[in-house]
């Protein structure tokens, strides 16, 4: 439940640090001659939406003691002019990130029209009443929309694994398969646009954002089976998920098949692969295991007897 | 003695200012300054009035010595930074001569023609409009001149207001953007012209300054304060005759608020996302923010 919670807040927390790391990453990649840097004035009074800040206060010194400064004179401001006050009561309720949120919201339905793209954005702020100026202000513009799209479908994902028993009686390779079947048959309303999406996601600045939204996916997925490995397992289970994910959801983009009936059948084909190369894996490391076991013997023998004699 | 004591003082003030501790109260105290010099507050709009007047006329020309051409491709950034949209209602305040407004234009129509599938495009893009306010007649002058060789002459989307961008004549919420480039430092009392933005900004609309800013790299710093208290004023008095209006220049640069303490000012403003970007190691800063 706890973890559940967590999860829900961190995809929000990944947009927002994916933010402040990606404007610099951007500016770095995008200019690298014309010499320069960028920073947010992140302790702004009223600016974070989420009341639990994840990184410690402490972290940033100087920046605490130049906000408690920039307090000082706020409050001589404050004595100084009367009008300027009341102005600061007007002050509105609404935060940068749910606006945000509420734009992208809107955008995807404009997606399948308009594509992944600035236009489609544009389309969703005029359709929430918002200037459509705001998505300037989004740092990757069209991946922005992608990696929405994606942070929902996660939650979508969340939610069904909380709620949803009848999965947890199927044995784990079937669950496995189905929880896939969910998360990509999310995406079927827009998969004539999909191909757009994917290759949005795999432009250079936007790949680390995109690979750490698929690596939460099948983290999420293995949490859901009850897989709770944490040795070199861990990794490969999640590498082999990872592929079977990214292979089924190329496979659908050519599938013509009514319903993508070609593509679940793919997918069986592929998790059940997946679990029969784990078995023999096992097997393999139990063979070279015994076959340790012995040659080890054989060979204290041979030292004793070399030793003794 | 008297000179002495007077050098020392002079020479304090110059280190004052080089440290670049530039506290807001002093920007809103009632004396405020033009360059270096204290001056009263009604002065400051005539003098730098008196200044741009002066200048107007080799103002492109001088941008392009002083810069070495680098203010096209800080004014280019700032309008890609904007993402202009067809049917945009944008705001360019100071921006007589046209530089930033024409810039939006031609980014607009060249949107247009990256194949925008939208239908709706063609009515949007009749219905942008781009006000350049600047409260100097004759820099105005010099951007309507401009239109006309550029072959805006035309133009319906380009509009020229005379205004102070400390009293705004446009309606509340009716912006989409607003742009100030090389312009914030030149008025009185810069928190005005912030709020005034803020008030005739749309939900979700957006704040953009360009600006002669801080360096604080250590060498590059002592580098670009011999260039710009020795080499701007020549330059401008060799090409304009007008060494006091570079004079100027170069020293209310120093006198404006550096990025840090001006991105606090626009937050004080209510804007929200307040962000700002460095170009050439500070010598110009982009500062951005957005209204809810």
């Amino acid at each position: 439940m706890y973890r559940s919670a967590a999860k829900r807040l961190l995809p929000a927390f990944y947009r927002r640090r994916q933010d402040a790391v990606s404007c610099i990453r951007t500016l770095a990649a995008d200019y690298p001659t014309r010499f320069m840097t960028s920073a947010t004035t992140g302790n702004i009074p009223d600016q974070n939406p989420i009341p639990v800040n994840p990184i410690p206060p402490s972290s940033n010194p100087t920046d605490s003691t130049a906000s408690s400064s920039w307090k000082e004179e706020e409050r001589t401001r404050f004595q100084d002019t009367d009008e300027k006050s009341s102005s600061r009561t007007k002050r509105p309720k609404a935060h940068y990130k749910d606006e945000e949120a509420r734009v992208l919201g809107a955008s995807l339905s404009h997606v399948l029209r308009l594509g992944w793209t600035e236009t489609a954005m544009i389309a969703g702020a005029r359709d929430v009443g918002v200037s459509p100026s705001i998505v300037g202000s989004f740092p990757r513009k069209e991946a922005a929309l992608v990696e929405y799209f994606m942070d929902e479908c996660l939650e979508r994902l969340i939610d069904i694994i909380e709620s949803r028993n009848d999965l947890k009686n199927l044995i784990p390779s079937e669950q496995v398969a189905k929880l896939v079947r969910i998360r990509l048959e999310m995406q079927t309303p827009y998969i004539s646009k999909w191909p757009q999406a994917l290759s949005i996601q795999a432009q250079p600045l936007n790949v680390p954002t995109s690979f750490k939204q698929r690596a939460m996916l099948v983290d999420e997925i293995w949490h859901a089976v009850g897989d709770d490995a944490n040795e070199i397992d861990w990794y490969v289970k999640r590498t082999v998920l990872g592929g079977i994910y990214s292979t089924t959801e190329l496979y659908m983009l050519t599938d013509s098949s009514p319903d993508f009936r070609d593509t679940w059948v793919f997918l069986d084909a592929r998790t059940k692969d997946a679990f029969d190369l784990k078995k023999t894996a096992q097997e393999a490391q139990r063979l070279a295991e015994a076959v340790g076991a012995g040659m080890g013997g054989s060979v204290q023998g041979f030292m004793k007897r070399v030793f003794t004699g | 003695m008297a000179t002495l004591v007077r050098s020392v003082a002079r020479s304090l003030r110059r280190k004052n200012l080089s440290s670049m501790y530039c506290p807001a109260s002093t920007l809103q105290s009632h004396a405020t300054s033009f360059g270096f010099k204290d001056i009263a507050e009604e002065e400051k709009s005539k003098m730098v009035g008196n200044v741009f007047t002066s200048v107007a006329s080799n103002y492109d020309l001088m941008n392009d010595l002083m810069s070495g051409g680098l203010h096209r491709l800080w004014k280019d950034r700032l309008v890609s930074k904007l993402n202009p949209f067809p049917g945009m209602k944008h705001l360019d305040v100071a921006g007589g001569t046209g530089d930033v407004a024409f810039r939006i234009l031609e980014n607009i129509k060249n949107v247009k023609r990256r194949a925008m599938q939208d239908v709706l495009d063609d009515d949007l893009i009749e219905e942008t409009r781009i006000y350049v306010c600047d409260i100097n007649p004759n820099m105005l002058g010099v951007g309507k001149k401009r239109a006309e060789e550029r072959g805006f002459g035309l133009e319906k989307s380009l509009v020229w207001v005379e205004g102070d961008a400390e009293a705004l004549s446009f309606e509340d919420n009716s912006m989409d953007g607003y742009t100030i480039a090389f312009g914030i430092r030149n008025v009185t009392h810069i928190e005005k012209v912030l709020a005034e933005a803020y008030r005739v900004l749309k939900r979700g609309g957006r704040f953009l300054c360009l600006e002669l800013s801080h360096v604080d790299i250590p060498v590059y710093k002592d580098l670009y304060d011999v260039y710009s208290f020795s080499v701007i004023p020549a330059v401008g008095e060799l090409v304009t005759g007008d060494r006091e209006s570079y004079q100027y220049l170069v020293e209310s640069v120093r006198r404006f608020p550096p990025q840090e303490q001006f991105a606090k000012m626009i937050a004080d403003a209510g804007f929200q996302k307040v962000e700002y970007e460095n170009l050439v190691g500070g010598v110009v800063a982009i500062h951005s923010g957005v209204k809810f």
